[in-house]
């Protein structure tokens, strides 16, 4: 359902949210990230774009699978830790950030569905807010099948219309939130219709950097194995973890156990984020790694992203955030390769 | 002042006569405000290096990473690389050259002095610009720094944009060179250490809370690692798994290697691996502020390393960086050295 | 409710079988599960292997699955989570999760000749698919073995080899010269060449050192063998098993999911990446 909420208006309706757990971009120092709201502050709608996206509510850089422990003569237990019971709301998700979780869905999904994802992600309710300008110089959402207003993934989008903002309820979820506060919401007017349709077409044209012609780089991508542009391009890497850790689609991830005691023996096993750019990534036991040097794992992002998992889940591995080319300390700016890619030895 | 013209000369020259390999150095990015490290291989390409205080990376890690890469040629080509250094880069060359990880013969240093100046915070430049992006920073004659936004031009006084390293920095020009552009002009420094002043000053309690409250906001991407020169080993402290394995490694010898920091990102691991860094690069750390600038979310990395850089000098007198031919401090002693901790 | 297929299953090592000792140790267990959950799988499918506070290892279940009783895991010590492994006694307790991974397409082989070719621990993967043939052979044609290892001393399952001669052609071989072997000398690809089984109606199944197993393709192509005649397991480091950590990848597969087994018409067109 379409509504208008007056936007000072919205302190209320949050607080009418109360029963949820509330995450909202907050700010400290110069960067802004997901925080849970404490209470006392709202929700600051003025911010522009996260460090970290919001897939770290859903996705955490640790999640405890389960405790095991050995005690004298008894056997070893096993005590599975799913995630608490949480209701929790997500307000001011980017809509490339929203996209970036229905690409994710498809990982943890399928068969053997990850029960730790799923249980943050369907207790989970996605507040979108759209983009009126481009919340970092490097957005690419368009280029990607995305958009500043795209609703895939969100359960409600906010577009900003000046005084007020013009309120989609996507979902039966959105619906649940905005009946909690029903009073502050109003039907739109034929002028609100028309003033979202000019917000969403300007905020189109306001994206600057876009990579024409994509579609040319999957099939490309498939003769470049060999090639040496992937040394030209990783020569400046410096085998950080900055650019998959920021982004909204990656998903690798470690298993180790954690020994709290070891005799009796005690500890939990533990999943954290991993990236492919560690040179540790694929390395085996013996020694001997598969992607031994900094141009084979440029590659393998490369790829993964844009060929690979293209043709198994008929989507880019990526939603245009930007972050990765903000954030590398040495430049290498992924729109620039792709570009040197389509245009590769014509 | 610092003509690039002059760079560009030296640089082209070097490749022509095929003394160095390829010229590492800064180049312009179309997307960007900050230069993207370049590898010149060929002499018509010097023309893509540039000056300016934008150079802000410190681009002796690549002299690490060739020194590995060399490592696993079958045949490698020798001859050294050239760099583009600042005064802090050069320092870092001096570590290097110190401890033996590369030999003088490996490098063809171009130094380039700051002029009493210094590169650029890209955070002080957004604050002064108010959200606008800025394309370009060159300096002027009088050493302020023009600012290129949005195609007008904002002249600021350098203090006001300088990093804050620059601030303190001892020897704004390279120690150590074969070429050298620009004055061997040192600047007035502030105090050194002024910058720990306000961290000094708070009780051990306040400064654990703060230190707990940045380091739990550590991701563990090991940027700051990475960026850093000095932190060249093969197999690191946080290494869970055995890089340096060979065919003749036993599986004993894996199974039994400790795991000092667990992955998790927690504050306890993240303490231990920010703690034994800044240990491991007491009295080598020379302040290019690497470590600070690349963390994605702004944890002020360079007070623990400024913290005991202080103390490398008031306990031992001594300066990283400086001489090659000294020995480093954790790896020598004078007899004249503090011993109070033996009781 | 959904399974949360990351909870191993506490089972009890029942059996350790030393097969080779020294650097390159290798042990077979043979382990029960503590509780009846109904785990059965299909040849050439592997298993995550927990020893808790250590980590995990994803190892090829080498019984068969007509054998009910236990399941068997040949292991070679190679790391932290393997030597926890060879440390252990009977009655101790492991966790194991799965099975995972696709398995050796037995069905569509029936009436066909199969030729296992094996190296070293390279065996252990075979183990299976060659007892289920075994435990069916009326179904299939004429069965082969080519089996070496580096030193008479390397050869694992020697007791169930002799006792396999008595069922099926085994063809043994060890790389150097030893003053009582009997059989072939050499690599284990140059065995084959020299034996020159048919491709005729034949299907092959090779597991072994990556070297071992680049030379044997190319010798069973010389002999007239087709890439969809010549199967493999393919081995890449693995954390989750079932596809999502990303390490395993391999172009648009996952070992651990798509693998490990695959044909060479398959595996040829995948990036060299394991």
């Amino acid at each position: 359902m379409d509504k208008i909420l007056l936007k000072k208006a919205l302190h209320q309706w949050v607080k009418k949210l109360h029963a949820y757990r509330i995450y909202a971009p907050s700010k400290d120092g110069d960067i802004w990230t997901y925080e849970a709201l404490t209470g006392s502050e709202g929700f600051d709608p003025d911010f522009r774009t996260t460090a970290l996206s919001p897939k770290k509510i859903i996705f955490p850089q640790r999640e405890v699978y389960f405790q095991f422990e050995k005690k004298d003569g008894d056997n070893n237990s096993i005590k599975e830790t799913l995630p608490e019971d949480e209701s929790a709301i997500v307000l001011g998700v980017r809509p490339c950030d929203a996209r970036a979780l229905t690409l994710t869905d498809k990982v943890f999904g399928g068969d053997f569905k990850d029960l730790y994802y799923w249980k943050r992600r369907n207790q989970t309710i996605l507040v979108g807010m759209a983009c009126i300008t481009p919340p970092s110089p490097n957005c690419f959402c368009l280029s990607v099948d995305g958009s500043p207003h795209s609703k895939e993934g969100l359960d409600i989008l906010l577009t900003d219309l000046g005084e007020k903002y013009y309120v989609q309820s996507l979902t039966k979820k959105g619906d649940q939130l905005l009946n909690l506060a029903k009073n502050l919401f109003t039907q739109p007017g034929a002028a609100d219709k028309r003033d979202l349709q000019k917000i969403q077409t300007e905020s189109e044209k306001k994206i600057k950097r876009q990579i024409d012609n994509l579609k040319k780089v999957p099939p490309k991508l498939k003769g470049m194995w060999d090639s040496p542009f992937w040394d030209e391009e990783a020569m400046s890497c410096l085998r950080c973890g900055i650019c998959t850790y920021m982004c909204p689609t990656c998903h690798c991830f470690d298993i180790n156990d954690e020994i709290h005691s070891s005799a009796p023996l005690k500890g939990e096993r533990i999943r954290t984020w991993d990236t492919c750019q560690f040179p540790d990534f694929t390395m085996h036991s013996s020694g001997h790694n598969p992607r031994p040097d900094k141009a084979a794992r440029l590659r393998q992002r490369i790829m993964h992203k844009f060929q690979y998992f293209l043709e198994i889940h008929k989507n880019y591995q990526c939603t245009g955030c930007g972050r990765c080319v903000t954030k590398c300390p040495v430049s290498i700016d992924i729109i620039e390769v792709l570009e040197k890619v389509r245009d590769y030895g014509s | 002042m610092v003509n690039v013209e002059d760079l560009r000369k030296e640089a082209q020259r070097i490749l022509r006569e095929g003394k160095v390999k390829y010229v590492i150095g800064y180049e312009k990015d179309q997307n960007g405000l900050l230069p993207k490290p370049a590898f010149i291989e060929e002499p018509e390409d010097v023309a893509r290096l540039i000056w300016n205080p934008t150079c802000v990376h410190n681009l002796t890690k690549f002299l690490v990473d060739e020194k590995k890469r060399k490592a696993l040629e079958k045949k490698p080509d020798n001859r050294p690389v050239g760099i583009v250094v600042k005064g802090c880069d050069s320092r870092a060359i001096v570590v290097l050259l110190q401890e033996k990880y590369i030999e003088r013969e490996d490098v063809h240093i171009l130094g380039m002095s700051c002029e009493r100046n210094g590169v650029i915070d890209e955070k002080k430049l957004a604050k002064k610009l108010k959200g606008q992006n800025a394309e370009n920073v060159e300096i002027d004659e009088d050493g302020n720094f023009v600012v290129t936004s949005a195609n007008k031009t904002i002249k600021f006084q350098a203090e006001e944009l300088l990093a804050e390293r620059c601030l303190e920095c001892p020897a704004n020009y390279p120690v150590i060179y074969d070429l050298l552009l620009g004055e061997k002009a040192k600047k007035k420094a502030a105090e050194p250490f002024k910058s720990l002043g306000k961290m000094e000053s708070l009780s051990e309690e306040e400064r654990w809370a703060f230190w707990t409250e940045q380091l739990s906001k550590c991701i563990r991407c090991y940027a700051c690692r990475s960026a850093c020169p000095m932190c060249y080993c093969d197999e690191c402290v946080v290494d869970t798994i055995n890089f340096a394995v060979t065919a003749d490694t036993t599986a004993s010898e894996k199974a039994g290697k400790i795991k000092w920091v667990e992955k998790s990102p927690v504050p306890s691991e993240n303490f231990v691996y920010h703690m034994v860094r800044a240990m491991h690069l007491a009295g080598r750390c020379i302040d290019c502020g690497e470590c600070e600038r690349v963390c994605p979310l702004d944890i002020p990395l360079r007070f623990l390393n400024k913290k005991l850089e202080k103390e490398a000098k008031e306990l031992f007198g001594y300066d990283a960086g400086f001489d090659p031919n000294k020995p480093s401090l954790v790896s020598s002693f004078k007899d004249e050295d503090p011993e109070d901790f033996i009781r | 409710m959904d399974h949360n297929t990351y909870i191993p299953k506490l089972a009890k090592i029942i059996d350790i079988k030393e097969e080779v000792n020294g650097a390159r140790a290798i042990k077979t267990f043979r382990t029960q599960f503590l509780e009846d959950n109904g785990f059965s799988h299909q040849s050439g499918q592997c298993a995550m292997l927990s020893v808790f506070g250590k980590g995990e290892s994803m190892i090829s279940i080498s019984s068969s699955p007509l054998v009910k009783d236990y399941l068997q895991f040949s292991i070679l010590k190679m790391g932290r989570v393997t030597s926890a492994l060879h440390e252990m006694q009977v009655g101790d307790i492991i966790g194991i999760r799965g099975p995972y991974g696709n398995s050796f397409p037995i069905e569509k082989w029936k009436g066909k000749n199969l030729i296992f070719i094996g190296g070293g621990i390279g065996l252990a993967p075979l183990w299976s698919v060659l007892n289920t043939a075994l435990g069916n052979k009326k179904d299939f044609g004429n069965l082969t073995l080519f089996y070496g290892a580096r030193t008479s001393k390397d050869i694992v399952f020697k007791q169930e080899l002799e006792e396999l001669k008595n069922q099926m052609t085994v063809h043994l071989s060890i790389d150097v010269e030893e003053p009582d072997w009997q059989e072939y000398v050499g690599f284990v690809p140059l065995n084959i060449l020299d034996k020159k089984p048919s491709a005729k109606n034949a299907i092959t199944i090779t597991c072994g050192p990556p070297i071992m197993i680049k030379f044997a393709i190319q010798n069973l192509q010389a002999l007239g063998f087709k890439d969809e005649q010549i199967f493999t397991t393919v081995e890449n480091k693995m954390k989750c098993g079932i596809g999502k950590c990303g390490r395993c990848n391999i172009g648009l597969h996952y070992v651990c999911k798509d693998g490990p087994v695959y044909s060479w018409a398959e595996l040829k067109n995948l990036p060299q990446e394991y």
